[in-house]
């Protein structure tokens, strides 16, 4: 793992604002891993608020909801940050807003009940891996050890850290939901010591007793990145290593994002679906950094014209996601998703690009925290021989940048790592 | 409003080649002051020479291997700057203007260039004039602390360096001598102090690995005590430390990069096996270049120690 600058203040110290009357909205059907959900609304209809336009199709899937009341204006192919270009709903919002009532008999529910209303509630993972979060509770295997993500290890980014500090005890109260599905051992809530206004709250929580967490602790983690990557996380705090291949729940770990958490008591506190999250931008062509509470599907381009947020300069590279892992994008006609946790906007990149040459320094086989050796891939993929990549397991590469942030010859490295997975031969 | 598309991280550290090249620049200085301190301007001029040498090569075969032009990068002018500290003071400039010569384009380009070569290409060269100049590269010189002196002068001076010393006349040269670098030697082989400094100051601002200097000095201070120990006779660990090219090559040519393993189990069997092979060719062996010899060497090895240490990948 690597250390890299921060940038986070002054933004986690700004208190969320909301927006939630764009003009438009854009909702792609594929905003999570597996199958995308399949459209049930036609041009024309007239949707209410949290409706479901879309269905989950097969068991890796998700419900797709109307994040406001409004008619179809439009399904074809828009811009989607994560796809580059996928399927979407485009609804054109009218009317007010609806009120969410809190449901009744909650101590009643029965864990099935529990993962059907998470299910039908369209929740995927927020912490930009976006896999539907039903699936994940319905663990064919027991689980010991629950662990909260609350790293938000990406630099910039904030709203995990602004959602704990500000909605601790919606996200505890989403944790004891998932505790009565999967009944685990011990919960421990993972914070990168960073966040202490936050480590400071969830240690109050949890010593209050107020929640029937069983057993669950605190871990304050050294701020490095990827301290929040599923894997070593679940190192950082217990010491369990999942092999390639396998999944934690293998281990009998089961990691969810705070945001996730939160989702998750709405969805069975107020049954009010996934429609909604909290959105960090940031970057210096921005007049000031902010968190808003956005409706999925909001273009980037509506937040500028409404002046929600509003430009010191002309950004030369508009990034969706965190500096580390996320993808720049050429335009502002992007929604946001989901599992976006932010947009970035920045006046210059890092110094202009000139590949150099390689001197096997292996900074980046030290940066790496998957253990792996990016400047062989890079070698390989460069030269286009891409047989014997998979020998030197290419595809437990998770992508974090750590290698190609360190390489001194400023090397693309996940560029062609991202190249040589697409070639390399599946068999292995 | 032209964006920039690129793929991800779109963050990068700060440290580049140049950055790299620069800082060992900076770690040598107090070494380059030593060697003008104590062999005079003579040592500044070799510097400047095989300095000059090495990038000019750089340049020429760079234009003619129609690359860019990447002489800023500050390879060459390292590689030019650590052959000149591990030549005789005496060194006659043609002798140190082919050696620079060789360091480039035998050294380094024949394999591909930067970062591509097997060798650290100042001890390959170091290693070429040896075999063609034996006699000029084996005589070493007393330290003058005079900045002038004349040619006719140099020669009437020389004297022979503390190995050669203990190996053939059992003198020992005192350790304060050695630590400071009042004694004969390599250009900047002499000074432990200075190499120390410099030394030091790559490893904290984390510019060279430490694997490979620890182990190496590690190996080498047990193997000399448990000598010493054995038999009173031989030199202690301090003398051992301190003589020779010991230091200057732990601390920047068995941290080449290039030249040494990419894995970090790999790095410490690198570190032992030199300070291995340095004791027993110090012990055993007739050459006086024992250094030089073992990380060649192990340069050599690297690829299989590569191939023999390589990490599995997390959890597998
Ligand atoms: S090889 Fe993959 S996992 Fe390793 S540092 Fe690079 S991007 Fe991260
Ligand atoms: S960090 Fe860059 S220069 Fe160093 S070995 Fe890796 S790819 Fe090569």
């Amino acid at each position: 793992m690597i250390t890299v600058a921060e940038c986070k203040k002054p933004q986690s110290k700004l208190r969320s604002e909301k927006f939630l009357t764009p003009k438009k909205l854009y909702l792609p059907l594929s905003q999570h891993t597996g199958k995308p959900s399949s459209c049930c609304v036609k041009v024309g209809d007239f949707i209410e608020e949290s409706q479901v336009i879309a269905n989950q199709d097969g068991y890796i899937s998700s419900y797709l909801h109307a994040p406001a009341s409004g008619k179809v204006i439009a399904i074809n192919a828009w811009n989607n940050p994560v796809l580059g270009r996928s399927e979407a709903i485009i609804l054109e919002p009218q009317g007010v807003s609806k009120k969410y009532l809190p449901r009744e008999g909650i101590e009643n529910l029965t864990k099935e009940k529990l993962i059907e209303i998470i299910a039908a509630s369209g929740i995927v993972g927020m912490g930009g891996a976006a896999f539907p979060t039903q699936v994940k509770l319905k663990s064919p295997k027991p689980i010991d050890t629950l662990i909260i993500n609350g790293c938000e290890c990406e630099p910039y980014l904030t709203t995990d850290h602004r959602l704990m500090v500000e909605n601790l005890k919606e996200i505890f109260l989403g944790i004891e939901i998932i505790c009565r599905i999967i009944k685990p051992k011990v919960v421990i809530f993972a914070v990168e010591e960073n966040k202490s206004d936050a480590i400071k709250q969830i240690n109050l929580l949890i010593h209050t007793k107020k929640f029937s967490l069983l057993a669950a602790r605190t871990a304050v983690l050294p701020s490095y990145y990827p301290q929040g990557g599923e894997k070593q996380l679940i190192y950082s705090t217990t010491r369990r290593k999942v092999p390639g291949g396998k999944l934690p729940l293998d281990l009998g770990c089961l990691v969810h994002n705070v945001a996730t958490c939160f989702a998750i008591y709405e969805a069975v506190y107020y049954s009010k679906p996934l429609i909604e999250r909290l959105v960090s931008f940031c970057g210096e062509a921005l007049t000031a950094p902010k968190n808003i509470w956005v409706k999925i599907g909001t273009s980037l381009k509506e937040l500028f014209d409404q002046k929600i947020i509003e430009f010191r300069t002309e950004p030369e590279k508009i990034i969706s996601g965190g500096p580390m892992m996320g993808t720049s994008l050429d335009s502002l006609d992007y929604p946001i998703l989901k599992s976006t946790g932010g947009f970035l906007f920045l006046t210059k990149g890092p110094k202009e690009l000139t590949e150099g040459s390689c001197l096997r320094c292996a900074r980046c086989v030290d940066a790496c925290p998957m253990e792996l050796l990016p400047l062989e891939y890079y070698k390989r993929a460069k030269k286009g021989e891409y047989q014997d990549l998979s020998t030197f397991n290419i595809n437990d590469c998770i992508e974090c940048g750590c290698c190609a942030f360190s390489c001194p010859a400023k090397i693309p490295l996940v560029h062609y790592i991202k190249a040589g997975k697409r070639y390399a031969p599946k068999n292995k | 409003m032209p964006l920039k598309i690129s793929s991800s991280p779109h963050f990068l550290s700060k440290v580049d080649t140049q950055h790299l090249m620069t800082q060992v620049l900076v770690g040598l200085i107090p070494v380059i002051c030593a060697s003008v301190y104590f062999f005079g301007l003579r040592a500044g001029l070799l510097i400047l020479n095989c300095m000059v040498t090495a990038i000019a090569t750089e340049a020429v075969i760079l234009y003619l291997r129609k690359k860019a032009l990447a002489i800023t990068d500050g390879s060459a002018a390292v590689t030019g700057l650590l052959l000149a500290l591990i030549l005789p003071p005496t060194t006659k400039w043609y002798a140190a203007t082919m050696g620079s010569v060789f360091a480039i384009f035998i050294g380094k380009h024949i394999f591909g260039g930067l970062g591509a070569n097997i060798f650290n290409p100042a001890l390959i060269a170091r290693a070429f004039l040896m075999a063609a100049y034996p006699k000029m590269l084996t005589t070493f010189s007393a330290p003058i602390r005079w900045l002038i002196v004349k040619p006719q002068q140099w020669d009437s001076i020389s004297q022979a360096t503390p190995l050669v010393l203990k190996k053939f006349s059992q003198e020992i040269t005192p350790n304060l001598d050695l630590f400071i670098g009042n004694i004969s030697g390599s250009l900047g082989e002499t000074s432990a102090i200075c190499i120390i400094i410099g030394g030091l100051y790559l490893l904290i601002r984390k510019i060279a690995d430490w694997r490979i200097p620890l182990s190496l000095i590690v190996t080498v201070v047990i193997i000399s005590e448990i000598g010493f120990i054995l038999r009173p006779t031989n030199a202690d660990v301090l003398f051992h430390l301190f003589s020779g090219g010991l230091l200057l090559g732990a601390l920047f040519m068995a941290t080449d990069p290039a030249t040494t393993p990419i894995t970090k189990k790999g790095r410490y069997i690198f570190g032992i096996a030199c300070g291995a092979l340095i004791m027993v060719i110090r012990y055993f062996g007739g050459l006086p270049e024992a250094v030089m010899y073992s990380i060649l060497f192990m340069n050599a090895l690297t690829p299989l120690i590569n191939r023999y240490t390589l990490p599995k990948a997390f959890g597998r």
